[in-house]
């Protein structure tokens, strides 16, 4: 058990999102403290002599969790039961598997579920009630460089992986209540099946291609005079108004902080731990369940956020699009969107 | 119907691993894979040391069936737990969730990805029709469909593995306490629980009113 802690506990401290208490965690609400093992033990070979046929500190050491002995090879063989955990926000301890299953398949669906349906309507809202943003000029057709072919290479191969992981994972997380009682168990299992085995292979794609575009895109997202101003006056945006920014405005910056670098970042050490069931290091159950909890909690806030990112990529900004696919803005989008930046590619062209 | 379950005698149970050998033998088990294993507890300690053998044990509110992504488990009119390989993708949950570590993977492939999961079936196989091929080679003898209980516990030697019908195998167990002679029906009593007098001393107070 020492083991087990020693090695989820970075894991978990890096990734500081949502820390489940497992069996060795002081925990307010639990239970009087077991006896130590060795008492146990000890107490046993009495009983033998005292009561035989009482076997309760047998039975106790059984729901410990302990690992025994053998002779089955494999990991984890000899615990008989999964010790006794709980996530936050549960009441109290129950075996580890359960409190998994518990938080699964209630908080992390029901409100994770609910959140992605919410994101859906709000932009359906914005989008019919307020309508898209519309360049208020009209466009001058002088064309300035807005991303490089690397940059737009990066972004692509990013975005298309970002995704099919998300559409693969929320099947996983969702489909058994949304399209099973559709399309039937066995579409439903053979489709499944294709967006795991997709979700594995595409997933090392997504991550080399997430840390190079961090380093790609870090320069022009730093903190900057201005995003404060922006951040502030952020519901202006939706109603047209006219915010000065940079290159990348303080909403841009939000998302990439906050959903490329922290949430990607913790999404991809959190799958990685998924995606080698036989590393020896650290595969146990238990760090499969922190793992699946961290990664699922990530996934529905990122695709909440990247549904928001893509919305406004594309319909919902007039020209936003292009400006990705053929990497050249209109100097009209430039000024209304990026005042700061357009003066300071106009300043360095006319120096 | 018969509740169809497992009961494993610590008091009885040598640690021969004859029930992990007759059913990798009986259900032709996939390399690597032990649908039923012996857990021995406090191993070589005198006075202490018991043994189990657990697998599946057919849970009344099945956890892996609660978490399955794909709604791949089914339980048959016997209360036994099943699982249809032709919908599993392997994604493992269900050996997150199950308290005894009864689902089992073989390596499929490079990574070592999960394949489909395997598990003990009761010896009742799987959705394909009984007693068909298609059936052995995904889960092995449905001996259930021939009127036999699993494998594992007809082959124990010491009787310690019981499987069959709840109500009858919870007969033999209570009958065999009782006949053991520890005191017989007060193997669940109070005394039993919390602790019994040593010999010519005084018992540990119980509750006003509590039953001994």
């Amino acid at each position: 058990m020492k083991n087990l802690s020693r090695l989820t506990g970075p894991l978990l401290l890096a990734l500081a999102f949502s820390l489940p208490v497992s069996a060795q965690a002081p925990a307010p609400q639990a239970a009087p403290q077991a006896p130590a093992a060795v008492d146990l033990v000890k107490d046993q070979q009495k009983r033998t002599v005292d009561q035989p046929g009482n076997n309760a500190p047998v039975w106790r050491e059984v729901r410990s969790g302990q690992p025994n002995y053998t002779s089955i090879p494999g990991r984890e063989v000899g615990v008989l039961v999964q010790p006794q955990a709980r996530f936050p926000g549960q009441d109290g301890m129950t075996t580890a598997g359960e409190a998994w299953r518990k938080y699964r398949n209630g908080p992390i669906t029901f409100y994770g579920g609910w959140l992605v349906v919410a994101v859906m309507a709000i932009i359906a809202a914005i989008y019919f009630v307020m309508g898209p943003i519309k360049l208020h000029e009209p466009p001058t057709g002088r064309m300035i460089v807005r991303f490089t072919l690397a940059e737009r290479w990066m972004h692509w191969i990013v975005a298309i992986s970002f995704c099919v992981l998300g559409v693969s994972g929320l099947l996983m997380l969702f489909g058994k209540y949304v399209l099973l009682p559709v399309i039937g168990h066995t579409l439903f299992g053979w489709l499944t099946s294709l967006a795991k085995n997709l979700h594995n292979f595409v997933a090392p794609l997504f991550i080399a291609g997430l840390l190079v575009f961090i380093v790609m895109y870090i320069k022009d997202n730093l903190p900057e005079k201005g995003d404060l101003f922006w951040a502030l006056n952020s519901w202006k945006f939706f109603k047209g108004e006219h915010l000065p920014a940079g290159r990348f405005n303080a909403g841009e910056k939000a998302w990439f902080w906050g959903g490329v670098v922290a949430l990607c970042l913790i999404m991809t050490a959190s799958g990685l731990v998924m995606l080698f069931p036989n590393l020896e290091a650290f595969e146990l159950r238990a760090t499969f369940q922190q793992a699946s909890v961290v990664h699922a909690i990530a996934a529905v806030l990122v695709i909440g956020a990247g549904l928001g990112h893509i919305y406004l990529g594309t319909i919902g900004v007039e020209g936003a699009y292009g400006n990705m696919r053929d990497g050249v803005t209109d100097e009209t989008w430039a000024k209304e969107h990026h005042e700061l930046w357009y003066n300071e590619v106009k300043g360095a062209k006319r120096s | 119907m018969a509740r169809m379950k497992f009961l494993c005698d610590a008091e009885r149970c040598i640690e021969c691993n004859g029930c992990v050998t007759a059913c990798k033998n009986e259900n032709e088990v996939p390399w690597g894979v032990n649908r039923r294993r012996v857990v021995t507890i406090n191993d070589g300690v005198i006075g202490a040391e018991k043994s189990i053998s657990v697998a599946c044990m057919h849970c009344s509110d099945a956890p892996c069936m609660a978490v399955c992504p794909v709604d791949c488990f089914y339980r048959t009119s016997d209360g036994v737990v099943l699982h249809d390989k032709d919908l599993c993708i392997g994604c493992g949950y269900c050996f997150y969730a199950c308290p005894f570590g009864a689902p089992q993977f073989p390596q499929a492939g490079a990574f070592g990805l999960r394949g489909k999961m395997d598990k003990c079936t009761f010896c009742a196989g799987g959705p394909e029709a009984d007693k068909s091929d298609a059936e052995f080679k995904k889960y092995g003898r449905n001996r259930l469909a021939e009127g036999k209980l699993p494998a594992c516990a007809e082959m124990c030697s010491t009787k310690a593995l019981l499987g069959g019908d709840g109500d009858v195998i919870a007969d033999i167990y209570r009958e065999r306490v009782v006949r053991r002679g520890n005191k017989g029906a007060e193997a669940w009593g109070w005394g039993s629980a919390y602790g019994q007098p040593p010999k010519g001393g005084v018992a540990p107070a119980a509750p006003a009113g509590g039953k001994s």
